[in-house]
């Protein structure tokens, strides 16, 4: 029988290519998504029609990450599941969200994605999802299935959006500044520290699927699952510093542009204007 | 001020409807584990007394197992070394198990390791497969009649030989258990393929002081 999706199928493992159908549609989907979102962005208030470079890379970031050999690694070793976790919650839904169109500044919120991408909101489920979809019962239970292991994958991409929303697309909660989005993202690395040394400094294999997997040679079940709580800690750091000196540079910038624009105008008003807005500044 | 896109307003039900399936697998599964002082192991129907049988071993000489195995916990079990699942899942446990032990507990173990696939697996090959796992792993070789009628003799299905694995060559049935002879000389429980490391550092102890 076929297999639709990647999954631990308890096969012994070999490198001969195998097609996953059911992957190329929901990349297919996501790239049509796309397509309908600029439609209807155009047909309303958008401000551009998108970045289609970003938000296309994200997409074969995802298409890597679930299609063969990776995402059929994923059901033999932890640290390609590992892997395929860090591409597909953490890499890949930035990418996706950059590369949405905008809406023009005066569309408002709705009151759900007010709430829905408010940061407590969206810190807290990100990090459930990830917890609960390490645990060793979740994922020996889901797993071993085409729809657990469907599941599983789909979790994580609706957490990382939903993660990397505000983040990105921070209109519709204005204190959420960037030193806030930045705090944020430091915060989340913090609380994956969590999940990731229990994986890392666990004395014997967690997860049953990758204990009793057909082995493939040079990977025991206990190095493969250090690999993996690593993987999981190092890539999420890398990621998640990358992101802040992206912010903080930016920051820095607007920062001075504002600053230079404030003296500017300071220089070109008349006298007593002037001294109102050195005083403001002294202030 | 940063503007976007807005998606689908039915996002609040996704979360939902994933948040209620996680739920359901957290609240629905969870594995079953004896209680403490319990073995893990398939307890057998009636102890089994060790076979005398007699095989070559992996430097060619007669190995009488009862003899050779005397006042040892030993784990026998019938396999191959082109195996892709089952035995190397099994060797490399018992290995990472047996290293974790203490030295005398370690002095106190036997593994024996019998092939049902005697036309490929040469002393040469098992022992280098086995020195993977554990270098004080036991190997035997014999005719395959003969090791279906020591397997028959402990209960065990007589191994199959014939599936084409599509990658030229070819696997063969065995029996997947371990059998578990205490230092008295029998065996009361079996391992069936899908017992884990955890299970075995719970077990060892117990077996070598039954």
């Amino acid at each position: 029988m076929i297999q639709w999706w990647c999954s631990a199928a308890g096969t012994p493992w070999t490198w001969a290519w195998r097609p996953y159908p059911g992957v190329w549609i929901f990349v297919a989907a996501l790239a049509v998504a796309w397509v309908i979102a600029v439609r209807r962005a155009a047909g309303g208030s958008a401000r551009d029609s998108g970045k289609p470079a970003w938000y296309f890379a994200g997409v074969a970031l995802l298409w890597f990450a679930l299609d063969w050999p990776l995402g059929a690694l994923a059901g033999y070793l932890a640290s390609a599941h590992m892997a395929q976790f860090l591409l597909i919650a953490f890499t890949a839904p930035p990418l996706m969200i950059i590369g949405l169109p905008r809406l023009d500044a005066t569309t408002q919120p709705s009151r759900f994605e007010r709430v829905a991408t408010h940061p407590l909101i969206t810190l807290v489920a990100f990090n459930v999802a990830v917890i609960a979809t390490h645990l060793p019962v979740v994922t020996d239970t889901l797993m071993p299935t085409q729809t657990g292991s469907l599941l599983i994958n789909l979790l994580w991409l609706g957490a990382g959006l939903l993660f990397w929303w505000p983040v990105l697309m921070p209109h519709a909660h204005h204190w959420f500044s960037p030193p806030v989005r930045m705090a944020y993202l430091f915060a989340n690395m913090v609380f994956m520290t969590a999940p990731g040394a229990m994986i890392t400094f666990s004395d014997l294999p967690i997860y049953a699927t990758y204990e009793l997997a057909p082995p493939i040679p040079g990977f025991s079940p206990i190095d493969d699952q250090r690999f993996a709580g690593l993987n999981m800690r190092v890539g999420t750091a890398v990621v998640s510093w990358l992101a802040i000196s992206v912010m903080f540079l930016r920051w820095n910038r607007d920062e001075v542009r504002l600053m230079e624009e404030e003296a500017g105008a300071a220089r070109h008003s008349p006298p007593d204007v002037r001294s109102a807005a050195d005083g403001s500044r002294e202030r | 001020m940063d503007t976007t896109f807005r998606p689908h307003r039915n996002g609040a039900a996704l979360i939902a409807a994933a948040a209620i399936m996680v739920g359901s697998v957290l609240a629905g599964c969870s594995r079953d584990t004896p209680p403490p002082g319990e073995f893990r192991g398939t307890p057998l129907e009636r102890p089994l007394a060790k076979v005398d049988f007699a095989l070559e071993d992996t430097d060619g000489r007669r190995f009488q197992f009862a003899r050779g195995t005397r006042g040892m916990l030993t784990f026998l079990f019938f396999g191959y070394t082109n195996c892709p699942d089952v035995c190397p899942v099994h060797m490399s446990a018992l290995g990472e198990v047996i290293d974790r032990l203490p030295f005398e507990a370690r002095n106190r173990i036997a593994v024996v390791f019998v092939s049902t696939d005697p036309d490929r697996d040469s002393a040469t090959r098992i022992r280098e497969w086995l020195d993977s796992f554990g270098p004080s792993f036991i190997g035997l070789r014999g005719d395959i009649a003969e090791v279906n009628r020591i397997q028959e003799a402990y209960g065990l299905a007589p191994a199959g030989k014939g599936i084409d694995d599509g990658r030229g060559g070819y696997v063969v049935g065995h029996a997947a258990q371990i059998l578990a002879f205490t230092p008295d000389g029998m065996a009361r429980f079996a391992y069936p393929f899908g017992t884990r490391r955890d299970d075995w550092l719970h077990d060892i102890p117990k077996l070598l002081n039954p």
